[in-house]
């Protein structure tokens, strides 16, 4: 819009039109608009992550216990500790486990969606709600449904597979994986709603033509609907990685992280970390600063990768947002 | 998008489609089943008469309702400032919000910790509202903005022209027209915030103060792992969600699909 209304103006005066200087002088400054959020967000984030530093060089019970200067201690002890690591293998895991079924259910629901078929609000609904409640108070009843004598446990022995029933959420060899299902379970919902409005923006010409070139199903799924959502797998990717890095509510839920740390994530290490009665929160923050680097490193590395593949980032992120507000 | 042709085909797909549904039915049918049993709708009854359940509740709307507010106004002011008004350097504040985007909560945790207890606002609602908001108005900023660069300038200028103040014209026009973008803003917010669980968890630990999300470990430690009112009570929970959901779809469906800009 400015770039317009200057060299409109420009054939009167080369070096600012009429409009620009109506502007400059009268468009108001707006830095007191913008300082309640920003001293709310930037002030509050930025002092945290500043004061975890501070904090991160320290041995520190604390409340009113004597604060003991260790320098790096608290991050050689992170990187000495095999936990640490389990839990980053566990991070990795679970990102792609989660990711992979949220794209695959994702799409094939949001197909299935926009064909035809009865019931599909029903349907909409049933797997939206597990996006809608909160983790808490799921938690009991997938607690029950994988235990010893639980749902799963029952239709495996109804199916005739006996020899698979066990204790998922007790063994260490199933534990991560039930954390991970239960992930899941929230997960494709999500997937299926950003998917199903991707597929709807579709142009049905384009579906069409393949249609009259003779593409069947699978082949219209792979060649037009998969590269058309691009940009929504690509969005997913970088929620889930952030979703997996942080993750807390279902692991410490579910499992405490155990048995014996097979479930051990990093939010679950750095919570435990603070309420035990021996804790370190130096230590806790040292593991802080760990998963915050890795967070911004990612995520910066992705979004310049889409930067330079996309130039128009931003023109589809506004573009983006007007859709969701109509 | 699937193209079914005959009858039998349609008959396929829709069994299929009913199949990969039952996975996502299971824990909620569990959660029901089990949490009759015993004494039925008992389990029930006992769960709503234990003393200051509906305190739990309230607690969340006010949390909820805090962090809305807050993360309101502030988003809508930042966002009418960042796209339509004059601030030097604009772009390097934009940005070192948005820095602030992916920060995953649990980093924040330990630094709360030791202020809250420093400033002893521990067990305050403020200690749970304030990293909420914080956490979220550098995204609901960045997608409002995005939304007000489309309101086109002259509207602006007209009021001005006309003797409209900087104050007016946010509130004759920005708040009106941005009204579309407000409601996806809200529902956003509601479900984060009456779905968090660890900042409840670490700073509301007061006997009063809970949270809904800390209700199934309240009746745990009531009941002693009394499994079916531990169920029932989460059912009791979740039911305000479902209906709040299926009464607003549309809204939540958006409200949910904007948090995919990040």
């Amino acid at each position: 819009m400015t770039v317009t209304a200057e060299t409109r103006s420009s054939r009167s005066n080369p070096r600012r039109g009429w409009r620009g200087l109506f502007r400059a002088h009268t468009t108001p400054g707006g830095l007191r608009w913008i300082l309640p959020g920003f001293v709310l967000s930037v002030g509050l984030i930025y002092y945290c992550i500043g004061y975890s530093g501070y904090l991160s060089l320290f041995k520190w019970g604390g409340g009113k216990q004597k604060m003991t200067w260790v320098g790096l201690d608290n991050f050689r002890q992170a990187f000495d500790n095999p936990v640490f690591w389990a839990s980053l293998r566990h991070t990795l895991f679970f990102f792609v486990v989660v990711y992979v079924v949220q794209v695959v259910g994702g799409v094939l629901f949001a197909s299935v969606m926009h064909s035809q078929l009865y019931f599909k609000t029903l349907y909409k609904i049933i797997i939206f709600i597990p996006v809608v409640i909160a983790p808490a108070i799921m938690a009991p009843a997938h607690i029950q449904v994988w235990s010893t004598k639980g749902t799963v446990n029952q239709i495996l022995s109804n199916l005739g597979l006996e020899s698979l029933t066990r204790g998922w959420i007790g063994q260490a060899s199933t534990s991560l994986l039930v954390v991970t299902l239960v992930q899941c379970w929230g997960a494709v919902g999500f997937g299926f709603i950003l998917y199903y409005a991707a597929i709807g923006q579709i142009d049905p010409e384009v579906m069409e033509a393949a249609r009259i070139d003779g593409a069947g199903n699978l082949r219209a799924l792979i060649s037009i609907v998969l590269p058309e959502v691009r940009p929504t797998t690509v969005s997913l990717g970088i929620l889930n990685f952030i979703t997996a890095l942080k993750l807390f509510d279902n692991p410490w839920l579910l499992t405490q992280g155990g048995p014996a740390h097979s479930s051990e994530f990093l939010g679950t290490m750095i919570y435990s970390q603070m309420v035990q009665q021996k804790r370190n929160l130096g230590y806790a923050c040292a593991l802080s600063m760990v998963l915050l680097v890795v967070a911004v490193v990612t995520s910066v590395i992705i979004q310049l990768r889409g930067r330079e593949r996309d130039p128009q980032t931003r023109k589809r992120t506004r573009r983006k947002a007007e859709e969701v507000a109509i | 998008m699937f193209e079914t042709r005959s009858r039998l085909s349609r008959v396929v797909m829709q069994i299929v489609v009913t199949i990969a549904v039952i996975p996502f039915t299971i824990p909620i049918y569990t959660m029901i089943a089990r949490s009759l049993e015993g004494r039925g709708w008992g389990n029930y009854k006992a769960v709503i008469s234990v003393p200051g359940f509906a305190r739990f509740f309230l607690n969340s709307a006010i949390v909820a309702g805090g962090a809305i507010i807050l993360i309101y106004i502030t988003t809508m002011m930042a966002s009418f400032g960042f796209s339509k008004l004059r601030i030097r350097r604009k772009e390097v504040f934009f940005w070192m919000m948005m820095a602030a985007l992916t920060l995953p909560e649990v980093v924040l945790l330990a630094p709360l910790y030791a202020t809250a207890v420093k400033l002893h606002m521990m067990g305050t609602f403020w200690s749970v509202i304030l990293p909420i908001a914080a956490l979220q108005v550098p995204f609901t900023t960045l997608l409002t903005r995005s939304y007000v660069d489309g309101i086109p300038d002259q509207l602006f200028e007209a009021a001005r022209i006309d003797g409209a103040s900087t104050w007016r014209m946010f509130w004759a026009i920005l708040v009106p027209l941005a009204k579309p973008m407000a409601v996806a803003l809200v529902v956003l917010v509601l479900i984060n915030a009456w779905n968090s669980y660890l900042l409840p968890k670490i700073f509301l630990t007061a006997g009063d103060m809970g949270v809904v999300t800390l209700l199934p470990e309240y009746f745990k430690r009531q009941y002693n792992d009394d499994t079916p009112k531990v169920l029932a009570s989460a059912v009791v929970t979740a039911i305000p969600e479902v209906i709040a959901y299926i009464a607003l779809q549309k809204q939540f469906e958006r409200g949910m699909a904007a948090g995919a800009l990040k």
